[in-house]
């Protein structure tokens, strides 16, 4: 039972909002639980693969998909040394690798250069480039500049913008 | 193409899978679904009776090869044509309890990225309009509005299109035969004859419209009733339910449309939500050309049909409540297990919110909590069936490695889903005579509205608590039904932007949008 702090409610374990009085009843700080389903293949082959969610292990020749929280279309990113995340915007030239401007990154909070992907032997590393709003990993906000391993199926939030990554 | 669903992915095995592996699939996969003698046993034996078929076909060399042979060849290039479910749980591991517990289950529909590219929509509509024209229509110039609304329909169908309008009050009469949209003068002018008189009585209107609709029924269609009512029905809400549970098998949507404020809110929902269609609250009469042009435009847009999810939980496990919070938010009807959503459009995911409730005393292990399958009709020329299977594997320890909280996906959906149900039971004590307890869960409502920065609604909502507390009704039927819609509102991601701004104050944390200098 959780005992809700405005209210006196008892809630059975699990809510996350009070049923009673709707107030925030969950300590936990938002992470990650999303576990990738097996995708329908568009290419037959793809369906022998094995979830690989989890696995911090990335292969040389695999690219990076994006799943942009409610946006269909996948997202694929070409892995390079360095990738970086952010948005154009109309005021000045600079382009970023990812531009996430279709995606309403601007009312969302991010930033022309928000996030980095790194590539590290053969992990991806995740690093926050000194944004406004903040990278979040599985929940956790990244300190700037701090690199962080990423894995096959984690929630990555730039300011209030949600993707989950997966490699394939 | 055949029409068979994807064997492969009912079974969850790649298309090289060997005789071994389509066994042992196939064997785990009737041992988790027993119909046993719960309430799920209907859908549980469907579920069986549709993998059992993809193995027998599976096991047989010569109908895989034939299989295999079809779907890869004669279907013009239309195999990218699918869609595919992500399930995301509110906590992957579980601590054995010993009371009851909760969780989350955040199921997302998503059209593949070729649906996106396809230029023009094959599927076309098979319309029904059922319009009351009781008495009251005539209130606010209601008539003459919903007629030019039902003009301009006329005028933007295509002649592939089938139209049939039928109007109600204590009878039912047809203005327009059911009928592919050809003379659509003489069409506007027999709209233009409506006119007010009488009472409401739904159920005569729907059973025509059902029969109008049924004869142009096809499956490569979208057959669809669109019920515009101002008034309260009395005594034929079963009929009207049975007739929509009728109709959906037929594969035909209802969508109701309440204007004013006389109607019966949780009976429209609830006859839309049996069959998959949308109940909508149209304020302002002036707003109702833009609702009903915005209905059919989704409709028309429609990548895949006939969406329905079933569920069937594991054993000892009880789905309690099913929400749609997108493309439209709409709560759900989920009679064993049995869930039926709103089309699927190629560039915005259904997305469904689950709340099961986990028994206590869990043994230690992993669970799927339920098995979750989704079936729709994909709108090509062909119709094709497709199916998507949701697979996940939730760890039950008492230790649990992972000890991450919730999905900023649930929790944004929840904060909001929360206060739509704080609504619903201030109204629904509210018609118990509780008092107290209406006035409260409103002051509730209000107190998070304004946190949340909804400020006018959450003032309103305030307010009209005070107003129940003194004369034990709402200060008016539209300020009730106002509040409802405009919280349900809300629950579309993106319908409210503070909310996420709320999210971020608790941790101390404001978004803003000036930018930083680049650092690098």
């Amino acid at each position: 039972m959780i005992t809700c702090p405005n209210c006196n409610h008892k809630n059975r374990d699990g809510f996350l909002f009070c049923d009673n009085c709707g107030y925030s009843i969950t300590d936990a700080v938002a992470g990650q639980a999303t576990i990738p389903t097996r995708r329908v293949p568009s290419d037959p082959d793809d369906s022998s693969a094995k979830a690989t969610w989890g696995s911090a292990r990335f292969r040389q020749g695999s690219s990076v998909i994006l799943h942009i929280h409610e946006v269909a279309d996948p997202v694929t990113v070409e892995p390079a040394q360095r990738i970086i995340f952010g948005r154009s915007d109309t005021s000045s030239t600079y382009l970023p690798d990812v531009d996430f401007s279709p995606y309403g990154a601007l009312e969302k909070g991010v930033s022309r250069q928000h996030a980095a992907l790194e590539i590290n032997e053969d992990t991806l590393m995740l690093l926050d480039v000194g944004s406004s709003n903040g990278t979040f990993l599985n929940g956790q906000r990244l300190l700037p500049n701090q690199p962080r391993v990423l894995r096959d199926g984690d929630e990555v939030r730039l300011g209030k913008l949600i993707t989950h990554i997966y490699f394939k | 193409m055949t029409n068979t669903l994807n064997p492969y992915i009912l079974l969850g095995i790649a298309s090289s899978a060997t005789i071994d592996d389509i066994h042992r699939a196939y064997n785990n996969l009737v041992q988790r679904i027993q119909p046993n003698t719960n309430q799920y046993s209907a859908t549980a034996q469907e579920q069986l009776e549709t993998i059992t078929q993809a193995y027998n076909l599976l096991v047989s060399p010569t109908q895989r090869r034939k299989y295999d042979t079809q779907s890869t060849s004669t279907d013009d290039g239309k195999s990218d044509l699918s869609f595919s479910m992500r399930v995301t749980p509110s906590k992957r591991a579980i601590i054995p309890l010993p009371e009851d517990q909760i969780i989350y289950l955040l199921a997302d529909i998503i059209a593949s990225p070729a649906a996106r590219k396809l230029e023009e929509r094959e599927a076309h509509l098979n319309l029904t309009l059922v319009i009351d024209h009781s008495k009251s229509m005539e209130d606010e110039n209601r008539m003459s509005k919903v007629k030019a609304a039902a003009q301009t329909i006329i005028t933007e169908l295509s002649s592939d299109d089938v139209i049939s309008i039928v109007a109600f009050n204590d009878w039912s009469s047809v203005i327009i035969e059911a009928t592919h949209v050809q003379d659509k003068m003489s069409m506007r002018g027999r709209v233009s004859m409506i006119k007010p008189k009488g009472g409401t009585e739904i159920y005569k209107g729907l059973a025509e419209g059902v029969k109008q609709n049924r004869k142009y029924l096809k499956p490569s269609m979208i057959n669809h009733i669109i019920l515009l009512t101002d008034g309260r029905t009395f005594g034929d809400e079963e009929q009207c339910l049975d007739l929509a549970r009728q109709a959906v098998s037929d594969g035909i949507t209802i969508s109701a449309m309440g204007l004013g404020s006389d109607w019966n809110d949780r009976f429209l929902d609830e006859l839309a939500s049996v069959t998959g269609g949308t109940s909508m609250y149209v304020k302002s009469v002036a707003d109702v050309p833009i609702f009903l042009n915005r209905q059919i435009r989704s409709l028309s847009n429609a990548f895949a049909e006939r969406m329905q999810l079933s569920v069937i939980p594991e054993s000892g496990v009880n789905l309690e409540m099913a929400f749609q919070l997108s493309p439209s938010p709409q709560p759900l009807t989920h009679e064993n297990g049995i869930i039926r959503l709103t089309s699927l459009q190629p560039k915005r995911p259904i997305s469904v919110l689950l709340q099961f409730q986990l028994p206590a005393q869990l043994a230690e292990g992993t669970t799927s909590v339920a098995r979750l399958v989704s079936t729709g009709v994909i709108m090509t020329r062909n119709a094709l069936k497709h199916v998507a299977v949701g697979e996940l594997e939730v760890e039950i320890s008492k230790n649990p490695k992972q000890t991450e909280g919730p999905p900023a996906s649930i929790i944004d959906a929840l904060s909001k889903l929360t206060l739509y149900q704080i609504q619903e039971k201030a109204q629904l004590a509210l018609e118990n005579g509780d008092i107290t307890k209406a006035t409260q869960q409103l002051q509730f409502l209000g107190t998070r509205l304004i946190d949340m920065g909804e400020v006018e609604l959450g003032r309103q909502a305030l307010a009209e608590a005070q107003h129940i507390a003194s004369t034990r009704a709402f200060s008016s039927e539209a300020s009730g039904k106002t509040i409802k819609y405009s919280t349900r509102a809300l629950i579309e991601p993106g319908g409210m932007k503070s909310a996420i701004t709320a999210m971020f104050d608790n941790h101390g944390d404001k978004p803003t949008n000036d930018d930083n200098p680049a650092e690098t």
